[in-house]
């Protein structure tokens, strides 16, 4: 009876987190306009698929805060650090380690990129240490 | 009895005199077609409420091809259901284009706010028919990332726009903010 109830509880719990996540929705309306529900991107936009070639690189992590869609999107510190923790998993397999924080993300954003091409390009070629 | 018969008669012969057979025919026909054709006023189809929408989304039924239908709350372009299209489909011919312009607007029905996603049909010259701009939730273009004023057909094979869908994408957790 015990194991049910605490097995129950924990379940109400873990819905509960769910319907309160917003990670899907501010993807949705923040980034699939250009991005595509998919991640595909088009002709004119990146691909979210080309985030796996920076995945461990050094400067990657400070790279997703920094690029304007992300640093200029109109959502709060938490809710872009939720939002960057959830797409990095679904795109390139692994959860950014350690996640993501508010205070982090504030940080970062407020340095945006003025050649984010660029910037891919130094981390993509930059020498490995 | 024979003097209901005598009423009726008096009436018969009395109308008989008054009206021609022309005017009883005419308004008769006015009766009749003018009742069938009493459903078909806005002010029938407006109580008509709780219809299921072509993407299966209840809500009044509305008129897709006028700007004030509730998903259109966030558009900048001509409707694609004046232009040969639907809310949902593009007029032959066209391409859907890739990337799209994304809002929320609230279905009057239940109260609820949807995802609308505006996808313009490239590759035929501008439709021209019902211009809508309500693009409600725009911000001007130094707000770059909240700004409709962009050619959305970039993302398409043809950049020529001709006119804009009104999609449901999903229900939204909350309104599209206003900051």
């Amino acid at each position: 009876m015990k194991v049910s109830l605490t097995a129950a509880l924990i379940l109400l719990a873990a819905s509960t987190v769910a319907a309160d996540s917003y990670e899907e929705h501010d993807y949705t309306l923040n980034c699939s306009g250009c991005h595509r529900m998919n991640g595909a991107g088009s002709s004119v936009v990146p691909s979210f698929d080309g985030m796996r070639d920076l995945a461990g690189k050094p400067g990657s992590r400070e790279y997703w805060i920094r690029v304007p869609g992300a640093a200029q999107a109109p959502l709060t510190d938490e809710r872009l650090a939720a939002l960057m923790n959830w797409l990095l998993k679904r795109f390139t397999d692994e959860a950014p380690e350690p996640p993501y924080t508010a205070s982090e993300v504030a940080r970062l954003r407020r340095e945006p990129l003025r050649d984010p091409v660029g910037e891919r390009r130094r981390i993509l070629t930059a020498p490995r240490r | 009895m024979s003097r209901l018969d005598r009423w009726f008669e008096l009436l018969s012969r009395q109308s008989a005199r008054r009206v021609s057979r022309r005017h009883w025919l005419s308004r008769f026909g006015t009766a009749l077609v003018g009742g069938a054709t009493l459903p078909l006023l806005p002010v029938a189809r407006a109580a008509d409420k709780h219809v299921v929408g072509e993407d299966g989304v209840k809500g009044p039924e509305g008129d897709p091809t006028r700007c004030e239908y509730w998903r259109h709350c966030a558009i900048d372009g001509f409707l694609c259901s004046c232009c040969g299209g639907s809310h949902t489909a593009c007029p032959p011919g066209t391409e859907m284009s890739p990337v799209t312009w994304i809002g929320t607007c609230r279905n009057p029905a239940d109260g609820k706010d949807y995802i609308i996603s505006y996808n313009d049909c490239c590759g035929k010259t501008f439709c021209g028919r019902c211009m809508c701009n309500r693009n409600e939730g725009e911000r001007p273009l130094y707000h770059w990332y909240r700004n409709n004023d962009l050619n959305w057909c970039g993302g398409a094979k043809s950049q020529t726009y001709s006119c804009s869908t009104a999609i449901v994408v999903k229900a939204a957790k909350e309104p599209q903010p206003e900051t």
